[in-house]
């Protein structure tokens, strides 16, 4: 749940007598495995159509870029049996179709050969709560000089439900994830909350909401708490391998990173003024 | 009249078994109590002997001692580090009780010179693995900040370590935190930290004495598997008022104590409290980070057989940041306890402890208030039946009820979007008897051996999932991984049912060989269980970690120590030398499954898995023990490791199933502590520490996933943290007119880290903002941090 995450950031701040540095180390390196982004997302007033699978390769840790996985073959069956294939645009790794389906609640099960292997994965299509409102404030976060984005939305009541927010900032480009189960806040309105120094009045964020499965909020939930996580450090959890559900069916040593997720979205254009 | 030849009978005869008074040589018992003569504070581990003999005991954790031997005209001798030893003529015709009061030793420039034919205690005696500090030894060893810190001060022996800067707790021979049996008078204490490590929850100033055993664990105590820190505070003044205090630059504190009836009754009241959060050098951050916390101790002496005292400690720890988040923290500790003498061989203690731990956890930013916490009501009975010069017995029992809140969470404003849950409460029963003998076999040979009963019984809570074949946690095998079992039911419970029980059986054996008089060889075994567990999946402790019962998912922790030992003094006892190799294996150790939140969650069951631990080293300690130079230099060379293989074989256990390091395990620990006496005004004292770096992760690869740059990371705790070193330094200084004057004051000007070394305390891996290259960021604590303080009595 984000409460730990935030006490962790707390601590961070506390501790902040401290020093950091950055500092050059040799890592191991591993054999490259697929990656498979398959997040297709049906947002809300739009035919949910057009849909893209990128396919890329692990790389060393301090490489600068990251590898395309080029020349494989993808597919999504319905349940029917039907299935649809997605292209690859050039050699990019991304893997495009202008007829997918969606419809919520339905099984997918998705395809991919590479390397003369064969992956697959099979998810539902979840729902997603539409964002209410989205306020901010000047003076929050936790050091009370940030603004603060809190985006509102009404959770139903005892359906399990859990969310995916993604705050995408312009100029420079970046973006922020949080994820949110509903435990503590079931059939309640709740809100997704987002703090960053580096906005300012005037800006625009996007702001998108995806419903998640149980796996796939628990798959996003751990890696969020690697990447913020401090290797080391009295705070540190035990950093994993974080398996998605995707498996290599030819050869299930060689398993992939990534997930393939079926979200019904939500997105918000928020000017900050 | 000296009756030499039946003295030699006499000890024949004991050699065969249990001494009885059926012998024609006539005893008697020399007992009573070793104080100070200035406040009547009872003294505890005094050497009390009859150097003709060669036989003797020492004081217990009550000042009291007792020796039965043949008639006879006796010099008793009487000797104690810091005090001036005496020797009182004793015509030993009847039973005699003393009380013995000793003197503080002013004169600390020239070395004390000790009579050649005494054996000091340690070296005879069975107990090994254990290590005394007086409350002036850690007030003068330099400490961050300055103020000085008991727990860090243990972490300078050998054996003992910690999860770096910024952690709580200690370690102890490879142990985890939850694993130390930390004791203020008698009572449980469940965090010995303030403020992440950065301070201990005790009160130097408070403070008499301090014992930490390592291994070599008598019956006496149970509980926890690795180590007793095993605190007594003092009972206070009974013959005038004083006043002790300190102003420091991020603390300050003050003690008072004095007679409530001269001679017979005393009380202690000492409070201290940080300014600490004014000085974070985040000048724009409302931060704040502060605790404070409140010993008392009353005590009265009802007549020649019976003592009553009470202590209470309260602490607190406050961190907030703006009004976005508010942490409390604490211990609350009550206990009345009752001395009493049967007979002049027979001492005992009653204990009615009342003990509490309370974490609460107010986050503004989504309105959701956590409370949580535990409690425990304890009874304990110890006897120690001084039965003959060579055999002592101890005997009693323990019983403590314990509480469980695992969390309330309540909104914090009537439009929050938090619901109120409230997670199960559990409650469990834990009991314990025991019996321990110390006999002196031969004349060389001493043993102590006990065995200790434990039992715990967890009771019924008013909801408990069932799950399909007992198994809460699954592993699934298409993506291997471990996941969690989604309960098939719920059972309700009344507070008198019993979900689990548990028995265990402790022997405890330690034995001494005398080499000469001057070194001997020891070696020990124990078994401990361990009932309650800190639930905590992060490399140190964090105040959200909750203590659990074992019941029908956790089970006990159970350890085995086998520990040798060799100790060796000079002839004079200026120098000591004590060499230890130890090996620990623990069953049941829990850990966890990849992403375990174990925050606010009411089904811990589904996020943990059973292994096993093991440990092992050698400690080396060199000992300077009086003299203008003193100090000690301690080094310890060990091994501290976990495995939870898979439950079956198709389940792959966590880290492969492999065992891999603890957060804590490292492999040098090399440790110098010195102090100077220059003069009678200035006092110097040095520290100096190289240890092997914490066990980290490095990633092995990277990929990007929904934007984020993700780090792979392969085997657990592969790789080090850099080597960490650091000198500290203080001087103290006494000003001239303090003699003869009411109002004592010194000043204490110390350097942390004097050549201001940034050690890391974390490497972290992530993406630059700017570039969004990645990279590794160290993080350091401290870097030089000189303090200077104001201690002041009267």
């Amino acid at each position: 749940m984000t409460v730990l995450k935030y006490f962790f950031l707390l601590c961070g701040c506390v501790l902040i007598s401290s020093c950091e540095e950055v500092i050059d180390l040799d890592v191991p390196s591993s054999e490259p495995r697929l990656v498979i982004e398959a997040s297709l997302n049906w947002f809300e007033g739009t035919s949910g159509n057009s849909q893209e699978i990128l396919l890329s390769l692990t790389a060393p840790y301090f490489d600068a870029a990251i590898t395309p996985a080029t020349g494989a073959e993808v597919k999504v069956f319905y349940s029917s049996g039907d299935v649809v294939l997605f292209e690859e645009i050039a050699d990019t790794g991304r893997y495009r179709t202008d007829q997918f389906i969606p419809e919520i609640g339905a099984n997918y099960i998705l395809q991919i050969q590479y390397l003369g292997e064969i992956y697959e994965a099979s998810e539902v299509m979840q729902s997603v709560s539409p964002i209410d409102f989205v306020m901010h404030e000047q003076t929050g976060g936790f050091s009370g000089d940030e603004i603060e984005i809190k985006a509102f939305y009404t959770d139903p009541i005892g359906l399990g439900n859990a969310y995916l927010f993604e705050f995408v900032e312009y100029n420079p480009d970046d973006l922020t994830i949080g994820v949110y189960e509903d435990q503590f806040i079931d059939g309640n309105q709740t809100f997704a909350y987002f703090a960053d120094i580096n906005i300012a009045l005037g800006n625009q964020i996007t702001i998108n909401n995806y419903g998640l499965s149980k796996q796939a909020y628990d798959y996003l939930f751990l890696l969020s708490l690697q990447s913020s996580n401090p290797g080391g450090g009295p705070f540190s959890t035990q950093p994993a391998t974080v398996r998605g559900n995707c498996i290599n069916t030819t050869n299930p040593d060689n398993y992939p990173f990534g997930y393939f997720r079926l979200s019904q979205a939500h997105s918000v254009a928020y000017t900050i003024e | 009249m000296k009756i030499v030849s039946l003295t030699r009978v006499g000890v024949l005869f004991i050699l065969i078994g249990i001494s009885t008074d059926a012998m024609s040589q006539i005893k008697h018992t020399i007992s009573g109590t070793v104080t100070d003569v200035k406040s009547n504070e009872t003294l505890i581990g005094v050497d009390v002997y009859l150097p003709e003999l060669q036989k003797g005991t020492i004081t217990n954790s009550y000042g009291f001692f007792s020796i039965t031997i043949e008639e006879g005209v006796y010099d008793l001798t009487v000797q104690f580090l810091g005090y001036t030893s005496q020797s009182i003529p004793v015509q030993l015709d009847k039973n005699i009780s003393l009380t013995i009061q000793l003197e503080e030793d002013t004169e600390q420039l020239e070395a004390v010179v000790i009579t050649a034919d005494k054996e000091t205690n340690s070296i005879r005696s069975p107990q090994m693995s254990v290590n005394s500090l007086s409350s002036s030894t850690i007030k003068q060893i330099p400490a961050v900040l300055g103020e000085p810190d008991l727990v860090k001060a243990i972490t300078f022996l050998p054996g003992v370590t910690n999860a770096g800067e910024g952690s709580s707790g200690f370690n102890v021979r490879g142990g985890s935190v939850d694993q130390n049996l930390i004791l203020l008078d008698e009572a449980i204490l469940y965090n010995s930290s303030h403020l992440f490590g950065l301070f201990s929850v005790f009160n130097p100033d408070a403070i008499k004495d301090l014992k930490l055993f390592k291994g070599g664990i008598p019956a006496r105590y149970g509980g926890r598997l690795s180590s007793v820190l095993d605190i007594y505070q003092k009972d206070g003044n009974s013959k005038s008022h004083q006043f002790n205090g300190g102003i420091g630059l991020v603390s300050s504190k003050l003690l008072a104590e004095g007679p409530l009836k001269e001679n017979l009754g005393s009380y202690l009241f000492a409070g201290r409290g940080t300014y600490a959060h004014l000085f974070l050098p985040l000048a724009d951050n409302k931060n704040v980070a502060y605790f404070y916390d409140l010993n008392t101790k009353l005590s009265y002496q009802l007549g020649e057989k019976d003592n009553l005292l009470a202590s209470g400690y309260f602490g607190r720890d406050v961190l907030s940041l703006e009004d976005s988040f508010r942490n409390v923290y604490g211990n609350a500790v009550f206990n009345l306890r009752w001395n009493h003498l049967f007979s002049e061989k027979l001492f005992s203690n009653l204990s009615l402890i009342y003990s509490d731990y309370y974490y609460g956890l107010r986050l503004d930013l989504i309105e959701f208030d956590w409370k949580s916490g535990i409690q425990n009501f304890n009874l304990k009975y110890d006897f120690k039946h001084y039965i003959s010069n060579d055999l002592t017995l101890q005997f009693g029992l323990n019983s403590i009820y314990h509480s469980f809140n695992p969390g309330i969470i309540e909104p914090s404003t009537p439009d929050s979007s938090i619901n109120y849950e409230e997670l199960t409460k559990k409650f469990a029963f834990e009991n314990a008897l025991y019996l321990e003998a110390s006999k002196n076999i031969t004349e060389k040979l001493s043993i102590n051996a006990g065995l200790r009963w434990s039992h715990f019984t967890r009771l019924g809570q008013t909801e408990l999932n069932v799950y399909a074949n007992g198994q809460a946690v699954l592993f699934n095998d298409v993506f291997q991984i471990y996941q969690k079992a989604t309960p098939i039911g719920l059972q309700h419970y009344k507070k008198s049912d019993v979900l689990a029980r548990f028995n265990n059986f402790e022997p405890r054996l330690s034995a001494s060989y005398l080499i000469n008089d001057l070194s001997s060889v020891k070696l020990s075994y124990n078994r401990m269980s361990q009932y309650l567990h800190l639930l905590s999946n992060t490399s140190s402790p964090t105040p959200l970690d909750v203590w659990t019962p074992s019941g029908p998912f956790i089970k006990p922790q159970l350890l085995d120590q086998y520990a040798i030992g060799y100790a060796r003094q000079t002839v004079d006892a200026l120098y000591s030398f004590e060499v230890e190799g130890y090996y620990k294996s623990i069953k049941n150790r829990i850990d966890y499954i990849d992403g375990a939140n174990l925050v606010a969650n009411n089904a811990i069951e589904q996020e943990i898995l059973n292994g096993r631990a093991r440990a092992y080293g050698f400690e080396v300690l060199v000992k300077k023990n009086q003299g203008r130079w003193n100090g000690w230099l301690a080094y310890t060379y060990s091994k501290s490791e976990q495995q939870t293989p898979g439950r079956n074989n198709l389940e792959t256990g966590i880290n492969d199933g492999k065992w891999y390091r603890t957060a804590y395990d490292k492999t040098h620990d090399f440790s110098a502590i010195g102090q100077f006496k220059y003069n009678k005004k200035w006092t110097f004292n040095t520290n100096f520490v190289v240890q092997t770096g914490q066990p980290v992760n490095y990633p092995n690869a990277q990929y990007e996933y929904n934007g984020l740059t993700i780090a792979n990371y392969g085997e657990r705790n592969s790789f080090r943290l850099p080597t960490y070193h650091r000198l500290d330094l203080s001087a103290i200084l006494t000003p001239k007119k303090n003699i003869n004057r009411e109002w004592q004051g010194e000043w204490i000007f110390g350097i942390y880290n004097v050549y201001g070394r940034k050690n890391a305390v974390s490497i972290a891996f992530r993406d630059n903002y700017e570039t969004g290259d990645n990279e590794a960021v160290k993080t350091s604590l401290f870097g030089m941090v000189p303090s200077v303080s104001y201690n002041f009595k009267f």
